[in-house]
């Protein structure tokens, strides 16, 4: 059908990286020509130009940096803790029945406790301190690596323990050789979405209490309460900015660690 | 696993043996009675057995039968991978390699996070072989296979047949008395099996390992067997067990001499009935592969 399919195939990728690129920045020249023409109201949108200067002041006058490595390390600090214990007891519930019977009725009931409300509690326990808020954040990941590495061992399919126990693997070898390596693809889908969740759980909880009053849901909160909309944009803008990169971090890892793995660029593209 | 069968798989020695083959010599593998029932939700299946058959030690045997008598059940319970609920095989080890068996699957047995050379090498490793020797020996199956330029590729960038021989690789690597084939060549495509059975009969020519091949295939089992055993449709039975009358070294060309195309019709005739047997029943039951 197609006279020249090289020719064909060049040409839609570039009308889609223009759409792919070029919509977005259509949107933000329309935000800024709205906002500063006065179409939509300048102190509730301010204009990407004023967000930009605002970030500029803030970070020269008040140290904003301090907020972003405050938060940085209570996500870090959460997500280690989180994605530790999730990743010990994925694999111990999914190598041993008996553990799994025993803990995952229990595991699960919790799973559907909205994370955010125990805060309180942890507040109680803890102490006003960063420890409360690092263990909501911990929590969250946690539940996230847990089902994730769980049901990757689970899923393993047969055929490959099979193959390991005609070579007479023992339990640890079959874990070392095959279990391990089969479970990482889909244990680091656990870990990604974790890590986005992480940072969506560190601004919830920074609302609700922010230790110090610093971090950026702390930032974004205050924005509205001394009704500078202009400071909630910013915050919004560098909390988006900690989950892309931190998902992408781990992605990366992942990638490293699993080469044998399809990436999901490959997988879109069929 | 294997400990948990080696209770079944002694070296007891018995005289009263059933006529093999080679006629006199102590069968390499003694299947008396062997059954295997599994439970599922359906209640008991009865999917092996009672089975009795005699393997010579050299010896190449294809099992043919219906689709779930429990010709790879039985090939399992060979390998120790499952114990027989009834019945005893034994096997007659010389006890000088750590794999009395190694076995070659139909799919999903290669590793696709290890590299061709870290597959072949994966038996050595499970039994402890140090790293040095492990890579030589590795190399040298995978030179057998012609595969020896493929060392550092990932399963994934090869077809099927390169997988296949990297499946046999690892088997032969581990030098088991006895190798176990499940339908290794079934997943291939009809030209890739020709060639890889051919590139078989040669590896084994020059080896003389004990060979139980597990096939669907009536024609691959004459070319490739020394000897062919009919299975009934399940709980699989004995129902014959026909010498291939060709001599080796054999070639593929074999395919084309009369006696072959009677042979195959031969068992053919008797597998039919099994077979229709099997859809009969299948008609009434959930079907299960074994």
């Amino acid at each position: 059908m197609e006279q020249n399919p090289r020719g064909h195939r060049r040409r839609r990728r570039a009308i889609e990286i223009t759409l792919a690129v070029g919509v977005p920045i259509a949107l933000v020249a329309l935000w800024q020509v709205a906002s500063t023409r006065g179409w939509i109201d300048r102190r509730l949108y301010p204009a990407p130009t004023d967000i930009v200067d605002e970030t500029r002041t803030q970070f020269d006058q008040q140290d904003r940096w301090h907020d972003v490595w405050v938060s940085t390390r209570r996500v870090l600090l959460g997500y280690a803790w989180g994605a530790g214990f999730g990743l010990l007891f994925g694999y111990l519930m999914g190598m041993t029945r008996l553990v799994r019977v025993a803990l995952e009725p229990t595991l699960n009931a919790l799973y559907t406790v909205p994370k955010l409300a125990v805060l309180p509690l942890f507040l109680l326990i803890f102490g006003f301190k960063e420890r409360p808020v690092i263990a909501v954040i911990a929590v969250t990941v946690f539940f996230f690596v847990w089902i994730q590495a769980m049901a990757a061992l689970l899923t393993v399919p047969g055929g490959y323990r099979e193959a390991a126990s005609s070579f007479g693997a023992s339990r640890w070898q079959t874990f070392r050789h095959v279990l391990f390596p089969a479970s990482l693809p889909q244990v680091f889908v656990g870990l990604r979405v974790a890590a986005g969740v992480a940072v969506l759980t560190l601004i919830g909880v920074e609302f609700v209490f922010a230790p110090g009053e610093t971090g950026i849901g702390y930032v974004i909160n205050q924005g509205r309460i001394v009704l500078l909309p202009r400071q909630t944009y910013m915050g919004i803008i560098i909390a988006a900015l900690m989950g892309v990169i931190f998902i992408s971090i781990v992605k990366l890892v992942g990638r490293l660690l699993t080469p044998w793995a399809p990436n999901d660029r490959a997988v879109e593209r069929g | 696993m294997l400990d948990s069968a080696s209770s079944s798989r002694g070296e007891t020695a018995s005289d009263d043996t059933v006529a093999t083959s080679r006629g006199l010599d102590p069968a390499k593998i003694s299947a008396r009675d062997v059954e295997r029932q599994f439970s599922t939700e359906d209640g008991e299946l009865h999917a092996l057995g009672p089975f009795t058959v005699d393997i010579a030690d050299g010896e190449f045997v294809c099992i043919v039968g219906p689709s779930g008598c429990g010709k790879s059940t039985f090939l399992r319970i060979v390998a120790g991978l499952i114990r027989p609920t009834g019945g005893s095989v034994e096997i007659r080890t010389r006890g000088t390699t750590q794999n009395p068996t190694a076995m070659v699957f139909q799919e999903y047995s290669i590793y696709p996070w290890k590299t061709v050379l870290e597959n072949v090498r994966f038996g050595l490793d499970v039994a402890g072989v140090r790293k040095r020797a492990g890579n030589e020996r590795a190399r040298a199956y995978l030179g057998k296979l012609g595969l020896a330029d493929r060392e550092r590729a990932r399963p994934d960038t090869l077809s099927g047949g390169m997988k296949q021989r990297v499946s046999i690789a690892r088997a032969l690597a581990v030098e088991p008395e006895i190798l176990l084939m499940d339908e290794p060549f079934a997943a291939l495509d009809a030209q890739l099996r020709t060639v890889l059975q051919e590139e078989l009969l040669h590896l084994w020519q020059t080896d003389q390992r004990t060979v139980v091949f597990v096939t669907h295939s009536l024609e691959e089992a004459i070319l490739l067997g020394d000897r062919v055993v009919v299975m009934s449709a399940r709980p699989g039975r004995l129902l014959a067990s026909v010498d291939v009358p060709f001599d080796r070294p054999r070639a593929p060309e074999i395919r084309a001499i009369p006696e072959f195309a009677r042979l195959q019709a031969e068992l053919w005739d008797m597998l039919r009935r099994e077979v229709e047997a099997h859809l009969a029943e299948q008609a009434g039951m959930p079907a299960s592969d074994g």
